[in-house]
């Protein structure tokens, strides 16, 4: 039932309003997202990709670079949402008592969930469309070479579905941990290891069960993917079944879940 | 019902930790009203009130608005409520114009006339020179109004204040009293509550006093002090003459008077007229300061039996 509030007019006026918020300081609020894989394609796609040389993708021999690039959709579609229902929620909740305003008008506690949600996977939309307006600038310079690069933005609807995964997932701590300190902790001890253990920075070698485990049950590993099979091979593949399922898995467990934890925590019961 | 009752709540109910908080407390409310909520640290007024507004539900007892059940009609009966915390929860991201705005968002059907609303509120509450100002750069009283105008900005007929003027000066409480005046004016119920008894005894029509989750008391505010309290509280010092002092609760105690309340060097005793001819009868030599009990009285009066209903429970609870 929570996951109805998704639908509901009150979920979508919260979502509205911290995209106001953002919207007015967007300039400064979109330089990390078009401006980290800049970085990242440097650092890892031409100085490592130097020393890795070449390789095989789905039987396609591809520069590190080539591999990468794809990539880094997955890992700004984990961090954008993640991190702002963890920091940016507590601070709305916390220090800026928004939630106890809002909970005062017809706003419910599941609503005002989803609205974190929503925005999540809003957000995360909105930084990944920067990522991929960037890989395709420079693709366009030859940097790169997608043979595929504009079936890359065919992802950005699957980005929203896992960005709102991950906003629902980073909610049910931000519902819990007892101080903004502690925020720190699922961000080092979950939000890393999930985008390590993803294909999106090297081929995560899957011989071992539990590894084939982690990279099945991990969004942005079919994230990952996905994005790689548009951009490389052309066509979709298995992968976007499996991320709608592993996404809306964790959606619907963890929103309950945070709903039920902040609502002991901002009314007691 | 008729058709002015804006709101019936009966035998509410609410445990935490299972602690009794709040113990078959009833209340009514209607158009026009102002019904003060008093009572001290602990008696169950906070409860009472996010019951009420339906922040939390009842462990037993209903609460219907406009006679409808309120779990019943819940989005609807809340797009009626407007409710002024303790604490500011301004959305401190927009300026005061905007505040109002996007609060107003949160209510459907649709506020509407929205921007000559606003234009009302910023001019009823004075808050007009700082329209484009963000919430944090005003003062306390003008983040007070901020917080009551937006409130009413949905046009509720229900309106919660919970200690709307701690730690105010004199005059922003004024200036809120005023206001509050207004909305009543305008026929808005309004549930207050306060812990400034000049405040509760100005601003209500009816008080409902409660002490360790329970109503001990409610009425107009004047018919309430003579019911409570009696018509004098007489004001006198025993410059620490212990064997004064205990004939005088010794007198108290066979005549079945209120035990006074020591404030500074003096103390503060209510009685009605026939105990007082008695009480200065019996005490000659005592000076004697009188004038009215006020809800300060009151408040103390409670207080004390509170103590003493506590004490004797501890009492009992050692005893083998």
């Amino acid at each position: 039932m929570t996951l109805l509030a998704l639908a509901d007019w009150r979920s979508w006026a919260v979502m509205r309003r911290h995209a106001r918020v953002y919207l007015r300081t967007w300039y400064i609020g979109m330089m990390p997202p078009a401006l980290e894989p800049v970085v990242a394609m440097l650092a890892f796609g031409l100085g490592l990709g130097g020393f890795i040389g070449a390789l095989v993708w789905h039987g396609q021999t591809l520069t590190y670079l080539t591999y990468l690039a794809p990539g880094l959709c997955a890992y700004t579609a984990l961090n954008a949402p993640f991190f702002h229902a963890l920091w940016g929620a507590y601070v709305r909740m916390h220090y800026q008592r928004l939630y106890d305003g809002l909970l005062a008008t017809q706003v419910e506690l599941p609503h005002m969930v989803a609205g974190e949600i929503l925005w999540g996977g809003t957000m995360g939309t909105m930084f990944v469309s920067a990522v991929v307006a960037v890989i395709l600038a420079l693709d366009a310079c030859g940097v790169l070479h997608l043979p595929h690069p504009l079936l890359l933005p065919l992802v950005l609807p699957l980005v929203f579905v896992m960005g709102c995964a991950m906003a629902s997932f980073a909610l049910t701590f931000t519902a819990f941990l007892p101080s903004i300190d502690h925020m720190n902790l699922p961000a080092f001890l979950l939000a890393i290891p999930l985008s390590l253990v993803s294909s999106t920075y090297f081929p995560v070698p899957d011989g071992h069960p539990l590894v084939r485990l982690l990279l099945a049950i991990n969004p942005v590993h079919h994230l990952a993917e996905s994005a790689r099979a548009l951009a490389i091979l052309g066509a979709p593949d298995l992968h976007v079944v499996w991320l709608l399922l592993s996404s809306g898995v964790l959606l619907a467990v963890t929103m309950p879940l945070a709903t039920m934890l902040l609502r002991r925590r901002l009314l007691g019961g | 019902m008729p058709s002015d009752l804006l709101l019936e709540a009966t035998g509410l109910v609410k445990h935490f930790a299972g602690r009794r908080v709040v113990d078959g407390v009833g209340v009514e409310l209607r158009a026009g009203m102002v019904l003060g909520l008093l009572g001290p640290n602990g008696a169950g007024k906070t409860t009472t009130l996010r019951m009420l507004s339906g922040f939390i539900a009842p462990d037993a007892g209903t609460i219907s608005y406009f006679g409808r059940d309120f779990s019943a009609a819940r989005s609807a009966t809340k797009r009626l409520l407007g409710i002024c915390s303790q604490e500011d929860t301004l959305d401190q991201e927009f300026p005061v114009a905007e505040n109002l705005l996007r609060y107003a968002g949160y209510f459907r059907p649709r506020v509407e006339g929205l921007r000559a609303r606003v234009d009302e509120l910023l001019d009823t509450f004075g808050l007009r020179p700082f329209a484009g100002h963000r919430p944090d750069e005003l003062s306390g009283g003008f983040r007070r109004r901020l917080m009551i105008a937006r409130a009413v900005v949905h046009r509720p007929r229900v309106l919660f204040l919970d200690e709307p003027t701690t730690g105010l000066d004199p005059q922003a409480r004024v200036a809120l009293w005023q206001l509050v005046n207004r909305l009543r004016g305008e026929g808005l119920g309004i549930i207050l509550t306060t812990h400034y008894m000049d405040e509760a005894e100005r601003l209500s029509d009816e008080l409902l006093v409660l002490a360790e989750g329970r109503i001990t008391a409610r009425g107009q505010p004047r018919t309430l002090l003579g019911a409570v309290l009696g018509e004098h509280v007489a004001v006198y010092a025993t410059a620490g003459d212990a064997a004064l002092e205990e004939r005088i609760a010794a007198w108290l105690r066979a005549a079945d008077a209120s035990t006074p309340a020591p404030i500074m060097d003096e103390w503060h005793l209510p009685l009605r007229a026939a105990q007082l001819a008695a009480f200065a009868a019996a005490f000659p030599a005592l000076a004697l300061r009188l004038r009215e009990p006020n809800l300060d009285d009151l408040f103390l009066k409670l207080a004390r039996d509170g103590e003493g209903a506590a004490s004797a429970a501890a009492l009992a609870g050692r005893a083998p």
